[in-house]
């Protein structure tokens, strides 16, 4: 079987970096320990080797569909539903007074991490299932828990997100699907849901649908909106029945194929009820509570398509003999045997490249999941800022990977040559399947607008300031180093750079001039997640370095050499490119603020 | 009834393999560590299925250090019901087998399970010496076995064929590939493995009888050679005079 991920990477991470057992010491998780956190890791990969990967391919070629009013989808759908409801990994985040596991955040998106590198269209029906059921358990009453949240932890019932309407995606305050009081404290709920993940197919008795609705006569905007959990068959006595909630098709895209996609019509003939979560006009309050976890999820994914491209490209490059080298004196032997490609420097850099991005995502992915345990059950006193480090990182952690993660597996792409184009080798799927990370979610546009908008202002600044301190803590503890004091310095330099580049836009903030202020969001999104993975690739090449050091190794030496040589890479061709945003972002220039008048896009 | 499963840890499949101490001992420095596949897949499996299907217990035993812990807890999580480990840093086979013979006979068991061989030293002895030192019968490379009471009928793979053999027990058996299929542990699993009792006893002194001389790694393989599609001689003669397979 073709490799698609590196275990010892993420062990690194997990527990050379990020001391996952630490967590243990917390009463949510003393149940843990780090060999059951390894175990887990080892059967995740078993299953995804066993059950998952054999199917990536097969689902990309016998993509979801629609027929006559159902939807298809790949037998193994089913039996993943049925598997990680036994297994309790549907409801691994949850009290285990709910039935869930308790499972750190932590080693949860290291398990995922693992099953999207295998197969990234399948993790999502699980998920997506489990995010549906959190919300409810977390806001929901008992009643409506109770009725609900078993069925979707065992995988009987799968659960979906309906956000999106044709008229509002990004801007959800346009949301018009209604929910009129039936009297019984019920709702009858009336729209249209498309792009609906998961919503629909043969291996479910159920679909919950977490709906976001509008009550009649609710105030315009986002505070107008509430959260309903709507079922595709509501419960009736000891049975179900229809909901009139009709499935209209299936969107068929150019990648994540099968993974379906839906439009859902809710109360076409007037018979459809919806029951309230929480409290009314706060839907998206709740939607944004779990929103953290969801947008890491994404990131996951992307950072798990480009690792497993990584992973195909690199073992094409050692087979594949092409060309020769040039020695010294800039001559070939044409006598000799071709060499294989990945000896050429271009190749290796564009290997490494992708080494750099994948790693380096994996590494933020994971800190990222390990402030979310901390903000949640670590220490009462540093809650807090914990909460406000993930708050920052969120919208970089998911942006990052599926936008890099696009020019790395390209150049995965590119390594093959030709093979790279055809549907011989995986690349070209990993290509299309990467590309919907930057959409969902929140596309890259809205997540920067998030970062630079909301973010890094919130709290007065608060949150920059306990990132700063990690970068710092990060730059000290590599200057005990010699090899790698260069890099802690130009961290340290570029770390400068965003501050200044913050100051001189928030100016614009500070005079009124809002969308000057977030008109290149993204350009800044490019910039500072470009120093925030500079500051994950020091710190593990400053793990790295102490365990060779010390001789306090769970890998080879070369394990430990090869991190701090990509980091070196990070640093020479990835790092510099901050220069180019920064030029740009102190530009003053306004060329894309449009203008009454102006023709250039007409 | 009540089943012994032996588990060894062997190197993961993907080590690179190199040696020390003057070729003496394998070298452990970034070794990644699994239960023996055979123990897990096929011997675990089956005693389980077993434990399942007419009731009993399922122990497993390992013969390690605190190291091998990670993998008795992977056993215990795929189901075994409880575990032994004989605190020792390993041994010859024969030293291995003293002590799982004389927890076995401590336990009077009435199967006694192994893998048909350990994937990293390949020595498929300790099941045989096992059941010597036990007095019981052995059915080394079992495939498929049905229980009928206290008989149970055996398949095991010879050259070109097959052999059935019943067998009354106590027994000790090793177990080949299709005698099960591979389970994974699941969560709830992986949490009770955690609360299961794993006993820790001395091991018990043994005069070894044989001790490794040397390890050699097998000869480098050569390059890939390509031969062009249309020249079929120039392939035979290659796999007939270099190869030397045909
Ligand atoms: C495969 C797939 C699965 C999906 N799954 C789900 C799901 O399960 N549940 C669900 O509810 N939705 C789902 N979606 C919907 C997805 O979240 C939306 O497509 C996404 O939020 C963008 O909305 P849109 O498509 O309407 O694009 P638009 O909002 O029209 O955006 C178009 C472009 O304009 C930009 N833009 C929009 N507004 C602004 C602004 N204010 N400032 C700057 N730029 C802006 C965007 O960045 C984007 O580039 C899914 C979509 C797809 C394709």
């Amino acid at each position: 079987m073709a490799n698609y991920i590196s275990m010892d990477n993420l062990r690194f991470v997990v527990h050379e970096m990020l001391h996952a057992e630490k967590l243990c010491s917390f009463p949510r998780y003393q149940d843990y320990d780090k060999e059951s956190f390894d175990i887990l890791m080892d059967s995740t990969k078993d299953y995804a080797d066993k059950v998952m990967y054999p199917s990536f391919k097969e689902m990309d070629e016998d993509p979801a569909r629609y027929d006559d009013g159902k939807i298809y989808v790949h037998p193994v759908v089913g039996e993943v539903m049925k598997y990680a409801g036994e297994n309790g990994s549907i409801g691994a985040l949850f009290d285990y007074d709910l039935g869930g596991m308790q499972l750190p955040h932590l080693i949860h998106s290291a398990l995922a991490h693992i099953a999207q590198c295998a197969n990234n269209s399948l993790p999502g029906y699980t998920g997506l299932t489990a995010g549906a059921a959190g919300l409810i358990a977390s806001f929901g009453e008992k009643a409506l828990i109770d009725k609900y949240v078993p069925n979707m932890l065992s995988g009987k019932w799968g659960g979906t997100m309906c956000l999106t309407e044709p008229q509002a995606g990004s801007s959800l305050s346009d949301i018009t699907t209604s929910a009129s009081p039936s009297g019984d404290g019920s709702y009858q709920i009336k729209g249209q849901k498309i792009f609906i993940s998961g919503g629909d197919h043969e291996y479910c008795d159920n679909f919950v649908h977490l709906v976001l609705a509008r009550i009649d006569g609710a105030p315009a905007g986002t505070r107008g909106i509430s959260l309903f959990v709507v079922p595709k068959h509501r419960i009736a006595g000891d049975g179900l029945e229809s909901n009139d909630v009709i499935t209209a098709g299936d969107f068929q895209k150019m990648g994540q194929k099968g993974y379906c996609t839906t439009h859902l019509v809710f109360g076409e003939n007037d018979n459809c009820q919806g029951w309230l979560v929480g409290t009314e006009h706060r839907g998206l309050k709740y939607m944004f509570q779990m929103m953290n976890g969801a947008r890491i999820d994404v990131g996951l994914t992307a950072a798990s398509i480009a690792t497993a491209a990584y992973h195909a490209s690199l073992q094409y490059a050692q087979e594949r003999p092409q060309g020769r080298r040039i020695l010294s004196g800039g001559v070939k032997n044409v006598d000799a045997e071709q060499t294989t490609i990945i000896k050429h420097p271009d190749v290796r850099r564009m290997l490494l490249l992708q080494r750099a991005i994948t790693e380096g995502s994996v590494s933020l992915l994971m800190q990222a999941s390990l402030y979310h345990d901390l903000s949640q059950a670590g220490p009462e006193e540093d809650r807090e800022r914990y909460h406000d480090l993930l708050e920052l990182l969120t919208p970089i952690a998911k942006t990052y990977p599926s936008e890099m993660g696009q020019i790395s597996i390209s150049n995965g792409l590119q390594i093959l040559g030709g093979y790279g184009f055809c549907t011989d080798f995986p690349l070209e799927q990993y290509y299309r399947d990467i590309r919907i990370t930057a959409l969902y979610e929140g596309t890259t546009g809205i997540q920067s607008l998030d970062l630079l908008g909301r973010k890094v202002v919130m709290k007065n600044g608060e949150a920059m300031k306990h990132l700063t301190k990690e970068i710092i803590d990060t730059i000290q503890a590599a200057e005990n180093y010699d090899e790698l004091k260069p890099y802690a310095a130009q961290l340290k330099n570029a770390s400068k750079e965003l501050q200044d580049t913050i100051m001189h836009l928030l100016k614009f903030a500070m005079s009124g001039e809002h969308e000057r202020f977030i008109a290149d969001a993204t350009i800044f999104m490019d910039f500072m997640s470009t120093v925030v993975h500079a500051w994950q690739w020091l710190k593990m090449a400053t793990v790295a370095k102490t365990a060779l050091v010390t001789d306090n190794k769970t890998f080879d030496a070369a394990f430990y050499e090869n991190k701090i040589h990509t980091m070196r890479f990070y640093f020479k061709y990835e790092l510099p490119k901050i220069s180019s945003c920064k030029t740009t972002l102190l530009n003053d220039e306004t060329l894309t603020i449009p203008e009454e008048h102006q023709s250039v896009l007409a | 009834m009540k089943l012994l499963v032996c588990v060894s840890k062997t190197p993961d499949t993907t080590t690179k393999v190199s040696f020390t101490d003057g070729d003496t001992a394998f070298d452990t420095q970034g070794v990644q560590y699994i239960m023996n596949p055979y123990d897990e897949w096929y011997a675990l499996v089956r005693a389980l299925e077993l434990k399942e299907s007419a009731g009993g217990t399922v122990t497993i035993i390992n013969v390690g250090t605190a190291d091998n812990d990670a993998i008795i807890r992977k056993g215990l999580a795929i189901g075994a019901d409880d575990a032994i480990r004989v605190d020792a840093a390993g041994g010859s086979a024969y030293f291995v087998a003293k002590q799982i013979a004389e927890q076995a006979k401590a336990g009077s068991y009435d199967m006694v399970f192994f893998g048909k061989e350990t994937i990293d030293y390949n020595g498929s002895q300790i099941g045989a010496m096992v059941s010597e030192m036990l007095d019981m019968p052995f059915i080394s490379y079992a495939t498929k076995m049905d229980m009928a009471g206290n008989t149970a009928t055996i398949a095991r793979d010879i050259e070109g064929g097959q052999e059935i053999v019943e067998v009354d027990t106590p027994f000790v058996l090793s177990a080949a590939k299709g005698l099960a299929e591979q389970r994974i542990p699941n969560m709830r699993g992986i949490m009770q493995a955690k609360r299961k009792p794993l006993n820790v006893v001395p091991a018990v002194a043994v005069d070894e009888k044989a001790s490794i001389v040397s390890y050699a790694l097998p000869p480098a393989k050569s390059d890939c050679r390509y031969v062009d599609a249309e020249n079929m001689d120039e392939l035979v003669a290659l796999l007939h005079g270099e190869a030397k397979v045909i």
